[in-house]
């Protein structure tokens, strides 16, 4: 066994150091199904099921007869682990009192895939359904046993089973208090493994269901510990000073003023690094000892709005005809161009822009001799672990990631740099750490979302197609958005990065067409944003398809539904359904508009959504008053919590459209707090009406980012109904509804 | 001094008394349901009653506070009279209104003093009241929901 567990780590170690991605920070999916440390797993009972698919890894029957779910999706708000906990029930028939889900620490589970992309569903659902059904037929072979009757004569009963004779065997009669590992032989091929979240919805008892989270009562009493709230015995409070801009370096500190102040424990400088931390008994005085630091930094100044805007000039790439990538390409676009009987242009752009999440993050890390602790919240909890061992030069497994509830996610939580300095500051002052972040720090001291210039020209035939696409863009890579910049600046010559091209690709059917794009790298630190590039690059594409139909003369739904191809008939659907629940048509008052776009989202979940603007002159104001939407994203574990993820992409995208921008100014991130970067308040919020479209027998895909993409696009069209001037850059004002001439 | 915070006496240390109430209740009455999220008093997230008012608890500090009864998400429901949680907090559960769930603390806070006051708001008055309570995930809705729940059922 144990020279098991030395090749597997081994290995893994060896296959991310030649993939390179260690400094990106991916924790490879596939790698998760690695055989099984069984010295990692909770000890009883459970399966070990090494070389096999990962469910079994995360389920574990109890003695009480209850199912213990170590959800292998970190928690952030989108419910996965309800969702998944469902999956479960299904196939143990089970209820959700029945089912403790946690969140598993990096010892209890080995590594899954980060949780991002709204993937929680689609990829999981499979394996977790897959573990659960081979749980149940375990306990029905131990009912088998006990019973002394062939297992095919134990029938499925509620948390049990039921025997010919009308007697129930519950789980909990089944379990046993000793350790019962079922062995890899003797799990079921898959063609003889029942499967009961496969069946047909109608059939479903605990799919479908609009479970409650089972934090909630948690979450509203206050009780719920969030990575801010946690306490370790004896835990000393660090701080740490972070450059005040890009690249800047340490000049000087008063360490002797700070360490002067009672109660401080140690100071801590490393100039090579531009490292400045300080430990203290209370976090009190924090704030003080911060002030006599003093801290005197050299700034690079000169870097500011202007210059980045320049470099990701769009318009100057096509007039150099300097695109490294063609994306897409077919047909003849200058015969199109000349056959077009109608032409537009039109250039669109989207700012840097920030998480904002409302925790801050925060990391307590205690570094001992044979064990790191780490205590906070992240969506990859295996990265926070190799990124603390790699820090204090240990092993990854001398370290356990303790996982939290995450105080909002969005991509702004992969990294915890919080609990990295913690650990720095554990190791050199032996005590358990905390460190907190501040809105300051988040702002400042994070990634953030690129900026995306868009440059298309198309246009219409007579018979109100579109005649052709010619596409051109440039942003940044997001995926490796934070590796050095020499490696990085290879990688965006050697291939399109997957994040910031997603859904670039128009679902319309084009035979003229081309996309183009170049990613630029600057010193602003960028990685995954909600929905990565597919909010930005549908704001361009579905901002030209309203100028298309508008030159054109055809109504926005009708001009969609007629360029669609028939295989995208499950987008031609939703839009239909959203037109007909926001009844599209009916005529707008002055000074009101309405705007429609669609979108597929990772090529599965088709979203369309109508938004009605208001202009309010008297306090210059452009408000969303309603939005709709219709997603399919096929079967559906838990309507509630979808709902409340479309509602939550809505106010997001009106958010992202009419309130957030990041800018460099001096050679730093200017907004700082919520009085500069303001996201939407409940003043401004509108009312959702969600429909969802759900065709029989089609598996569940991506929500959490997938009503996105079509929000800003929606609003830019309604803005452009209600007053006839075209908003083509983000964010969308009162002032840029009137000034700027489309 | 002493604060009494969800109905307990609490002996501030002499050299607390010029630190944050939120600050206070985090690190060192160890109740941690009320939240940081911005520390000027912009996010609602650190909302709590003082005197069954909401107010910013980031904002506030401890030397201000002689004769004031502190009430914070813990002790909500000991404000109630009657069993279980408080109708606010029942509602929140029954809408299904958290996500992330990291600012419902301040937004229940809000809306039960505003419910105090007034106990059948418009949605008008929803919208202005609740404005100072930022959420990310975008629950507006169903926290509109959630209060209009707890002024149909009283």
């Amino acid at each position: 066994m144990k020279q098991r567990i030395e090749t597997k780590k081994i290995n893994r170690r060896l296959f991310l150091k030649k993939t390179g991605w260690i400094a990106a920070g991916l924790t490879v999916a596939a790698y998760a199904s690695y055989p099984v440390v069984r010295a990692k797993l909770p000890a009883f009972p459970t399966l070990d099921a090494p070389n096999t698919q990962d469910g079994v890894l995360w389920l574990q029957a109890m003695a009480d007869g209850r199912i213990r779910f170590f959800c292998p999706r970190m928690e952030m708000g989108q419910g996965a682990g309800l969702g998944l906990s469902q999956v479960v029930a299904e196939e143990l028939n089970i209820d959700q009192a029945d089912i403790e889900c946690i969140l598993p620490n990096t010892d209890q589970v080995p590594p899954f895939q980060m949780t991002v992309g709204s993937q929680s569903i689609a990829n999981f659902f499979d394996p977790v359904s897959w573990g659960a059904a081979q749980l149940r037929e375990a306990l029905r072979r131990l009912g088998a046993e006990k019973s002394d009757l062939p297992a095919d004569q134990i029938k499925d009963g509620r948390a049990g089973f039921v025997l010919p004779d009308g007697t129930t065997l519950r789980y909990s009669d089944l379990v046993p208090d000793t350790e019962v590992i079922v062995s890899e032989d003797q799990l079921l091929p898959d063609d003889t493994l029942p499967r009961l979240a496969l069946k047909s919805a109608k059939n479903h008892k605990a799919i479908g269901q609009d479970w409650r989270h089972h934090e909630l009562e948690a979450i509203v009493t206050g009780q719920m510990t969030y990575a801010r709230d946690v306490q370790v015995p004896d835990m000393a409070f660090g701080a740490v000073i972070y450059p005040p801009g890009f690249g800047a370096k340490l000049l000087s500190a008063d360490t002797n003023k700070a360490r002067a102040i009672p109660g401080i424990i140690g100071v801590e400088i490393d100039k090579g690094d531009d490292f400045i931390g300080l430990v203290a008994e209370n976090p009190f005085i924090l704030g003080a000892a911060i002030e006599a630091l003093n801290a005197q930094w050299k700034i690079d100044e000169t870097l500011d709005q202007g210059q980045i805007d320049s470099r990701l000039d769009v318009e100057k790439f096509r007039s150099d005809d300097n695109f490294a990538h063609t994306l897409w390409s077919s047909g003849d676009l200058g015969t199109a161009q000349r056959h077009a009987k109608h032409r537009v242009t039109g250039r669109y752009d989207t700012p840097f822009a920030a998480h904002a999440a409302i925790e801050p993050r925060s990391g307590v890390v205690w570094v001992k001799e044979d064990k790191i602790e780490v205590w906070c919240s992240t969506q990859d909890p295996y990265f926070v672990q190799n990124r603390v061992a790699k820090i204090l030069g240990r092993e990854a497994e001398d370290v356990v990631v303790h996982t939290h509830r995450i105080g909002g996610g969005f991509g702004g939580r992969v990294p915890c740099q919080a609990s990295e300095a913690a650990a720095r500051l554990s190791a050199i002052f032996n005590r358990a750490v905390r460190v907190q972040w501040d809105r300051e720090d988040e702002f400042q001291n994070n990634y953030f979302q690129p900026k995306f210039a868009h440059y298309i020209e198309a246009g219409v035939t007579s018979d109100g197609k579109i005649s052709h696409w010619d596409h051109d863009f440039v942003s940044s890579s997001i995926l490796t958005g934070t590796v050095p910049s020499l490696v990085g600046k290879a990688i965006d010559i050697a291939t399109p990065d997957d994040g910031t091209i997603r859904g670039i690709v128009p679902q319309y059917d084009i035979s003229n067409r081309r996309i183009r794009y170049s990613a630029v790298r600057t010193p602003v630190p960028i990685n995954a944003w909600r929905g990565l590039g597919s909010a930005p690059n549908a704001f361009a594409i579905e901002s030209m398809m309203d100028e298309l139909a508008f030159i054109a003369g055809i109504d926005p739904l009708q001009f969609r539904l007629q360029n669609l191809p028939l295989s995208s008939d499950r987008l031609a659907n939703v839009l239909r359904e959203v037109a007909e629940i926001s009844d599209w048509g009916r005529p707008s008052p002055p000074d009101t508009g309405r705007g429609l776009a669609c979108a597929v989202y990772k090529d599965e979940t088709a979203a369309a959504v109508v938004v009605d603007i208001q202009i309010d002159h008297t306090t210059r104001a452009v408000r969303v008053t309603k939005a709709w939407c219709a997603q399919d994203c096929g079967l559906v574990l838990n309507p509630h919590q979808v709902e409340s993820q479309i509602m939550g992409n809505i106010i997001w995208g009106c958010s992202m459209s009419l309130k957030e921008q990041i800018t460099i100014a001096a050679g730093r991130v200017d907004e700082d707090n919520f009085h500069m970067y303001e996201p939407l308040r409940q003043e401004s919020a509108p009312e959702v009406k969600v429909a969802l479209v759900v065709p029989a027998d089609t598996a569940p895909s991506a929500v959490g980012e997938a009503a996105l993409p079509p929000v800003p696009a929606a609003i830019a069209n309604g803005v452009f109904a209600a007053t006839g001037q075209r908003n083509r850059h983000l964010p969308m004002t009162y002032e840029s509804s009137f000034d700027e001439t489309g | 001094m002493q604060l009494v915070i969800n109905g307990s006496p609490v002996t501030v240390p002499e050299e607390l008394q010029d630190v944050t109430l939120l600050d206070f209740l985090r690190d060192f009455a160890g109740l941690t349901g009320t939240k940081f999220g911005c520390g000027i008093g912009l996010c609602g997230a650190c909302t709590v009653h003082l005197d069954g008012v909401a107010t910013r608890s980031c904002q506030t500090y401890v030397s201000d506070l002689d004769d004031t009864q502190v009430t914070t998400i813990e002790g909500l429901a000991q404000t109630f009279s009657g069993e279980g949680l408080h109708p606010v907090q029942q509602a929140w559960i029954a809408e299904g209104v958290p996500q992330c769930g990291y600012c419902q603390a301040g937004q229940i806070m809000t809306a039960s003093a505003l419910l105090r006051r007034v106990p059948d708001p418009t949605d008008a008055e929803i919208r202005e009241e609740m404005s100072g309570n930022l959420c990310r995930c975008g629950t507006y809705g169903r926290i509109r929901q959630a209060i209009v729940r707890v002024a149909q059922e009283a």
